[in-house]
């Protein structure tokens, strides 16, 4: 039975959760530890999912002690929350004067395969500096595990994107039920974000500049996503020159970055491409308006495409204007995006699962099968 | 600057730790962030400078000190096994003539490898940060 058999007809039940990664802006100020994190995600009610970057929560991380992975996996169970996916690092440029080798890179990332089975995660959310060499040589490493690899799909590299197409294909071909993609929404943004363009306003920008940011990133959306990486230098390169023609040149290189790296502009249907290799969910997300939307993530759509393709794994909400947005309390407003999410589900004629033994169950229907840690 | 995908995650307002501007008079050290939402090795710790009152410290006075250890940079550019954790204060230090007891303007500038971010067949993402507070030198 292929993943796309499994899908056909039934509409998905998305699993809602968070990374905590939403919540660096507190961890880094020191508001909270990782176990005061942890009990907040739970007793505020963003999970039962639950991801977890490792090299950002776990001191020493990728070794993991196993006194340590007993006090998390205990700490997880008492609080109710269900471990999704451990985000893992490609670290190939460790060494400053060199690339690492296939072979070191094998067996760097296998450390942190061997981690997150250890603690409980049964997916590992790998990124696109890992080849489709790699991700063949790593699949039986982390069939050994149980831990599935999901690749991210990130801004600025969209599903039909020819690097992710490769991939694709490569999985197509090697056909280990372990390897997969991570879904970002940040691949398929609709707007510039306003929660970064009020940054923008406090950092002094003209009324008039800011209307030009907007309206150059509109232009591209209408184009759609860059076709290769000229076309992304050449995207880039008008936003520096948009900035210096009105004065701020101080601002280019941070309208470039977060114009083409952060807010991709492909379309929805695009996630199609690789639908049937979609592990895990990232919801990126930057804001919440007053009406409870986000005014630059088609969350709706998103959620609609999702339940409609039978997807029934983990969406982690993953807010990301915490970079700019210092006025405001990450809390309540990834709060407003999970209560998006959910209504987006029921108008989808489903609904997003919030009780963590039917998480559970459902999460091990949705992968190859348990970690093994 | 490269038009690769290049994710700028940085906290450059938390670099510097306010309050904890410390001199024997002639050695001066403050306590510095990363900037960073995960932890980096010592090997993508590229370089700092030490800066008060606009005068730089000496580079081959600059020591860096996290998880116990005292590293100067030419050793940081090797070590693949001491990390730098995001809630862990590192302290950076040099030889600075500084008085006790008044107001210094403390800059401290850093280079950071960012190693899975590569932005050519050779090159990793580096990012420069640099934050600037007031603050009292107290007697180390």
């Amino acid at each position: 039975m292929t993943a796309v058999d499994r899908y056909a007809g039934e509409l998905g039940t998305p699993i809602q959760g968070v990374t905590l990664y939403s919540f660096t802006r507190a961890f880094h100020g020191r508001e909270y530890d990782l176990e005061g994190l942890i009990r907040k995600v739970a007793a505020d009610g963003y999970g039962p999912g639950l991801e977890v970057i490792g090299f950002s929560s776990f001191r020493g991380f990728p070794v993991i002690e196993d006194s340590f992975a007993g006090w998390f996996r205990d700490l997880v169970e008492e609080v109710g929350l269900v471990t999704t996916s451990l985000a893992v690092n490609a670290d190939i440029g460790i060494h400053r004067d060199r690339l690492l080798t296939q072979d070191e890179l094998i067996d760097y990332m296998t450390l942190q395969i061997q981690a997150a089975a250890k603690l409980g995660f049964p997916i590992a959310r790998v990124q696109i500096s890992i080849t489709p060499d790699s991700m063949e040589a790593l699949a039986p490493i982390a069939e050994q595990h149980g831990v599935t690899l999901a690749l991210e799909v990130h801004a600025d590299q969209y599903a039909s994107h020819p690097r992710i197409l490769a991939l694709r294909d490569r999985f197509a071909q090697v056909r280990s039920p372990f390897l997969g993609f991570t879904m970002d929404w940040g691949a398929t943004v609709s707007g510039f974000a306003p929660s970064l363009i009020e940054a923008y306003r406090r950092r002094g920008a003209s009324e008039e500049l800011l209307a030009q940011v907007t309206g150059l990133w509109d232009e591209f959306y209408q184009q759609g996503p860059p076709v290769d990486q000229a076309d992304h230098g050449q995207r880039f390169g008008r936003f520096i020159a948009l900035a210096a023609q009105n004065g701020r040149p101080d601002l280019g290189i941070d309208f470039g970055i977060n114009g083409t790296g952060l807010f991709g502009s492909a379309r929805v249907a695009d996630w199609l491409e690789i639908m049937p290799w979609i592990r895990h969910v990232h919801g990126k997300f930057f804001g919440i308006d007053e009406n409870g939307e986000e005014p630059s993530v088609p969350v709706r759509d998103l959620i609609r495409l999702l339940v409609e393709n039978g997807y029934s794994g983990a969406i982690s909400s993953e807010y990301e204007g915490w970079h700019w947005n210092h006025w405001q309390s990450p809390f309540e407003i990834i709060a407003g995006e999970q209560a998006l999410q959910r209504s987006a589900a029921a108008d989808a004629g489903s609904r997003m699962i919030t009780d963590a033994g039917e998480a559970r169950s459902l999460l091990q229907t949705h992968l190859a099968q348990p970690v093994r840690g | 600057m490269s038009a690769k995908s290049l994710e700028v995650l940085v906290i450059p307002d938390r670099i510097i730790e306010q309050g904890t501007l410390t001199t024997t008079g002639r050695r001066t050290a403050v306590e510095v962030r990363l900037p960073w939402y995960r932890a980096l090795p010592g090997s993508c710790i590229a370089g700092a400078k030490l800066t008060i009152d606009g005068v730089e410290a000496p580079a081959e006075s600059l020591r860096w000190r996290m998880n116990g250890r005292e590293f100067d940079f030419s050793e940081l550019a090797d070590e693949t096994g001491a990390w730098w954790f995001p809630t862990d204060s590192a302290v950076l230090s040099g030889e600075l003539p500084v008085s006790p007891g008044r107001e210094h303007e403390v800059r401290v500038d850093l280079t950071l490898f960012i190693p899975y971010i590569i932005i050519s067949d050779t090159e990793t993402l580096h990012i420069e940060e640099h934050d600037i507070k007031t603050m009292k030198a107290v007697a180390a």
